[in-house]
């Protein structure tokens, strides 16, 4: 469009525009001042759409505690092939069986949490736990002639307790075999004690549940994540 | 320290925070662990380099993906930051010492590195009225290399463990004292409710959100600094103020990153170089066991430590020069199941019988200030605003590898002596940076040509420039380094506002 023809253009918008505003006048449905109430009467309802946010202000939180998946519904595994999460499974009965009134690690869920949080763990991790596991059930094969789930609890400790150490926070093991056997155990350790079922026992047993804190939310967070560069 | 001081010396302050205001009834809220996106487990891949970090605390540090750093492969470098009001004072464990002239003065007694420009006596009235704000509770031990300071005394009778430590040291000519921390008020010992309500109060404050500064510009007739630049955090619009004279305390290495993308007050050509920090990690756990078996009680086991250096003061160490000191704990919880190489019936037996008996022992040692330790801007890397990152570059030497040996060693022969068992031993530091007491890189000096800053932490180059954070720090020695933060930039406050006031800055 040349300068010329833009001008114009602009001109006769502007013309419409007014002359939509004068046609607005002699039509006006939504006064600006509301009519006169008679006394006693409510006030009229005021004519045009409803606020999108009406009402909000005034509601009250609803009195209701939501309910977390993993109290109805069954976690779908599928980092763990089927032979690792075999061998998990027994792992995890094998370091933390139920004790007592105390859900043991299976009952609170604890090798398909692992699943999920393996899962997406870097690449270090979770090459720690596919070989250790193959690890595992290699050496069960290899000296009882059976699968490590299929083992007894001293054909078990046979193999677990070589590589049990002791070892300070941040601080891991890290030779061969006693990383995996270490970590595993703690984190199958966490997953069971951070569980909902973990927490209901330690309430029936008249104790303070674990795992409680103060939680942070993101403080006023960066909305344009979206630009942070890739790396 | 720097906001109070001015304003209420009568200076109008604008303050520029690279982050929001928390406000902890909002922000937070308790919850249990199963009850969050990964049951207390700190989400995988993020912050790797925060070991202090968890799924409850987590959205309080620096996103490493929004504001990255690098470093050499196999030399990782764990920087812990936090941008919000109040910074890393939000989250301190409040250990409140003094350095001493052992480390005021270390290369007049060792011949490494360089002696700070000043002395205790120097700082020591600043020490004082910083440990009255920040209401600091200790015992006089009358010790050189511990000094003592305007305490709230701390006169509670020593558990009965920790005597049995104390007489095991006594004995080896190692004085296990009362630790010493900051009590603050109502619970809180923060710059936001002991230092910004003061400033706030002159009216002569003013304070800026989530703007991050990118660069400082200098005139070209004066050559003093006289613009800072900075982008919205949450819009990414760009702006700038200018200002009389600059004051940074952006956490001692975002200070150095800002001058240095400046490129500003680096004549010596020293800027970045001398980074320093504190070694943790390396320590031990022990039981008492005559705390075990439900027999524990609090006259036995509550109640901590701390010894203060005690290496190179009147005999020399072997293969290592400065110091360490050692924090001890004891309590009457339960016991870290990694203590023990057990599990199923066996480990709880162990976890019954043991709960209540822990005493554990961790190192807080001095890293020597090597020139080759240093900072510098990646240019390949920039963070959420496009500003250039850091690259870190800095390792343990043998000095501090074999102080970690010796103070577990150390550590191990006095419990041993107590009667207590050990059950766990670790002897490698974390990495460089884990202690969050990051420190030098704008060193001060009396020569231009060797430092960054003057004796007030004021910029060589540019006299309308200081930096009042750790940057400033010349050797590190084993203090919690916030006491010494706080009195160096309430004497360059001061001394900040009288240049005003004469008309020389």
């Amino acid at each position: 469009m040349r300068r010329r023809d833009f001008v114009k253009a602009l001109v006769a918008t502007t013309v419409s525009a007014r002359a939509m505003v004068g046609q607005t006048a002699a039509t006006q449905v939504a006064p600006s001042a509301p009519p006169p109430t008679p006394p006693g009467a409510a006030p009229a309802p005021a004519p045009g759409p409803v606020p999108w946010m009406r009402g909000l202000m005034e509601v009250k939180p609803l009195r209701m505690t939501p309910l977390l998946p993993d109290a109805v519904a069954e976690t779908t595994t599928y980092f763990f092939n089927d032979r690792q999460m075999a061998t998990l499974r027994q792992l995890c009965e094998i370091l933390l069986p139920p004790m007592g009134d105390y859900p043991g690690a299976l009952d609170a869920g604890a090798p398909e949490f692992l699943d999920f949080l393996i899962s997406v763990s870097p690449p270090d991790r979770q090459r720690m736990y596919e070989s250790g596991l193959d690890w595992l059930d290699a050496e069960a094969r290899s000296k009882f002639g059976m699968a490590f789930d299929a083992a007894n609890a001293a054909q078990a400790d046979a193999l677990i307790r070589p590589w049990l150490r002791t070892w300070m926070p941040d601080h891991p093991p890290t030779e061969a075999h006693a990383d995996f056997i270490n970590v595993a155990h703690s984190d199958i350790r966490t997953a069971t004690i951070n569980s909902e079922e973990w927490s209901r026992a330690e309430v029936r047993a008249g104790e303070e549940p674990p795992g409680r804190g103060l939680y942070w939310y993101p403080v006023d967070p960066d909305i344009n994540r979206r630009f942070l560069p890739r790396r | 320290m720097a906001a109070k001081i001015l304003t209420e010396k009568g200076i109008s302050c604008l303050m520029l925070n690279a982050g929001p205001i928390a406000e902890v009834h909002k922000d937070t809220d308790v919850r249990q662990a199963y009850t969050l996106p990964y049951r207390g487990f700190k989400q995988p891949g993020r912050l790797p380099h925060v070991f202090q970090s968890n799924e409850f605390n987590a959205n309080t540090w620096v996103d490493e993906k929004e504001v990255p750093y690098t470093y050499r492969p196999g030399d990782p470098y764990n920087w812990v930051r936090v941008r919000l009001f109040g910074g890393r004072s939000l989250f301190w464990s409040r250990q409140s010492f003094r350095l001493s002239d052992y480390e005021f003065k270390a290369k007049s007694r060792d011949g490494f590195g360089e002696d700070w420009p000043l002395s205790l006596a120097d700082l020591a009235p600043y020490y004082s009225r910083v440990e009255a704000i920040f209401r600091v509770t200790g015992h006089m031990d009358g010790l050189a290399q511990y000094p003592d300071g305007n305490f709230i005394p701390d006169d509670s009778p020593w558990c009965g463990c920790m005597q049995r430590f104390r007489t095991a040291g006594a004995q080896r000519g190692i004085a296990v004292c009362k630790p010493r921390a900051a009590l603050g008020v109502d619970g809180l010992a923060s710059s936001i409710n002991l230092l910004l309500p003061d400033a706030l109060a002159t009216g002569k404050l003013q304070a800026i959100p989530n703007v991050v500064v990118r660069e400082l510009r200098a005139d070209r007739k004066t050559g003093l600094v006289s613009e800072a630049y900075f982008v919205d955090r949450l819009t990414r619009r760009e702006m700038s103020v200018k200002a009389r004279v600059v004051v940074l305390a952006a956490g001692t290495l975002e200070s150095t990153r800002l001058l240095l993308n400046s490129k500003l007050a680096n004549s010596s050509g020293v800027m970045g170089h001398y980074l320093i920090d504190q070694v943790y990690g390396a320590g031990l756990v022990c039981s008492v066991p005559e705390a075990r078996d439900g027999k524990t009680s609090r006259e036995l086991m509550e109640g901590s430590a701390l010894i203060p250096r005690f290496r190179n003061i009147n005999t020399k160490a072997k293969n290592f020069i400065r110091g360490y000191a050692l924090n001890c704990y004891s309590g009457t919880h339960a016991m870290d199941p990694r203590n023990f190489k057990a599990y199923g019936r066996e480990l709880k037996e162990k976890l019954d019988s043991y709960s209540g008996s822990g005493f554990s022992v961790g190192i807080m040692g001095e890293v020597l200030a090597h020139y080759e330790h240093h900072v510098s801007i990646d240019k390949t890397t920039v963070d959420a605003w496009n500003i250039p990152v850091l690259h870190v570059d800095t390792r343990y030497t043998d000095n501090e590898f074999n102080m970690a040996r010796d103070a577990v060693d150390t550590a191990s022969e006095l419990a041993e002596a107590a009667g207590f068992e050990i059950l766990a031993k670790n002897y490698d530091p974390n990495p460089p940076g884990y202690s969050i007491h990051e420190l030098g890189t704008c060193r001060m000096g009396n020569d231009a040509k060797s430092s960054v800053l003057n004796p007030w932490c004021q910029s060589h180059d540019i006299r309308n420039l200081f930096v009042v954070d750790g940057a400033s720090f010349v050797s590190c020695g084993w203090q919690n380094p916030t006491m010494t933060i706080l009195a160096l930039a309430m004497r360059a406050s001061e001394h900040l506002a009288e240049e005003m006031r004469m008309g020389n800055v």
